[in-house]
């Protein structure tokens, strides 16, 4: 046989057995790393509700930056009373991921920063910065204060983007208009 | 070359960050603390070890050793691929916290030349075991370094030691007492070329005040 083809061959065990080895440390890894992503994503949500009171159920949504939405319903008269959306949007590095909580009568109840890897000292400022939304209708950005800085705007449209997708999105979720 | 000149090789005559300057871009971007330094070197020597020893052991069979060659670099990158995203899993799944501060400069350890630079100059052709030592001690010096480095630029930038998590030492009164703010520059990418050059500098004002000092004994005899 030729010598070429067998030096692929040989490569090609190699790639397979590599491949095995990664699928089974995936196989134990994977869902760890999902478990913590959710209690993240549930210790988040603690700080705008009593989950104790709700029962939260998860939909998956793909609209714009939006990539699930928490519908919270009160635990003994069953009305909806919040929602809550994740969203990831692309800033300057990677994308900024948020929890953003919107009640049943169309305030923003608060936002939280679950993931982000912009400039450091300038676009990390997202995790604390105050974007002066909070209880505002969703339907009213006006008041939008972004963070200043080199890069800072790309990390700025990203939370921007996101709160500009739920907006978009509120009526489906909660009914009716804003 | 004995075992233990493998071994010992890579902390001081051959250290790979200091002597031979490789893998800077890593090792400046995340040297923002000690724990990260920590973290990194910790990986690096689970990478370059096991790569090491994996590579040797492909390369010491001549059988094998001949088809490999050929196509000995992707071989390389496959394996050294494969122990990254090991690493890069488990950190994720058990250390969530070092995982987000080390960032894309874990997956990128996959071409950090001083892993493939030790596979192809000295695991393909040495034994198993001296190539364990050798990247057993690469690593470490590896290590050192960064932490030489992450030490310099935490206490000047941050004005405290983080060894790990929570178990940190505040520096703050030392600052307090000299009446100045730490210097955030050094937690940015001037502050690491800056420490890399004054730390180089000084390293190499030793080993030349040392050269001198043998050139003249040499010369008085």
């Amino acid at each position: 046989m030729n010598k070429g083809l067998i030096s692929g061959l040989v490569l090609l065990v190699l790639g397979l057995v590599c491949g095995l080895l990664l699928a089974t440390v995936n196989y134990f890894t994977a869902p760890i790393i999902r478990d913590q992503e959710l209690a993240v994503k549930l210790a988040a949500l603690e700080e705008f509700y009593d989950t104790d009171n709700y029962t939260v159920e998860e939909i998956t949504v793909n609209e714009g930056a939006i990539e699930a939405a928490y519908l919270l319903k009160n635990k003994t008269t069953d009305a909806l009373e919040a929602v809550v959306y994740s969203t990831s949007a692309q800033g300057y590095e990677d994308k900024v991921k948020l929890l953003i909580a919107i009640d049943s009568d169309y305030t923003i109840r608060g936002y939280k920063v679950i993931s982000q890897k912009e400039t450091k000292g300038i676009g990390d400022q997202v995790v604390t910065h105050d974007f002066n939304v909070t209880g505002n209708l969703i339907s009213d950005l006006a008041s939008f204060d972004g963070i200043s800085g080199p890069t800072a705007p790309f990390t700025t449209q990203a939370v921007l983007d996101s709160f500009m997708a739920v907006q978009a999105r509120v009526n489906t979720d909660l009914g009716g208009d804003v | 070359m004995n075992k233990l000149d493998n071994f010992l090789k890579g902390f001081l005559k051959e250290n790979p960050l200091f002597v031979s300057v490789l893998g800077m871009c890593p090792s400046l971007a995340i040297t923002t603390s000690l724990e990260n330094a920590l973290g990194m070197g910790a990986a690096v020597f689970f990478v370059l070890t096991l790569s090491n020893f994996i590579i040797s052991l492909i390369m010491s069979n001549k059988k094998l050793a001949e088809l490999v060659k050929p196509v000995r670099i992707p071989v390389y990158i496959v394996v050294i691929a494969s122990l990254v995203t090991i690493v890069e899993m488990v950190m994720h799944a058990f250390l969530i916290n070092l995982y987000e501060s080390l960032g894309v400069f874990i997956p990128l350890i996959v071409v950090n030349c001083i892993i493939l630079g030790r596979a192809e100059a000295f695991a393909s052709e040495n034994k198993p075991l001296d190539s364990v030592l050798d990247g057993m001690g690469m690593a470490l010096g590896y290590t050192g370094a960064l932490v030489i480095i992450s030490l310099v630029r935490e206490i000047l930038g941050q004005g405290s030691i983080t060894i790990w998590g929570n178990l940190a030492i505040d520096l703050g009164f030392a600052f307090d007492f000299l009446k100045i703010q730490p210097l955030d520059m050094f937690t940015k990418p001037v502050g690491a070329f800056m420490s890399f050059g004054f730390i180089l500098a000084t390293i190499f004002a030793i080993s030349n005040h040392k050269a001198n000092k043998k050139a003249k004994e040499v010369k008085g005899q």
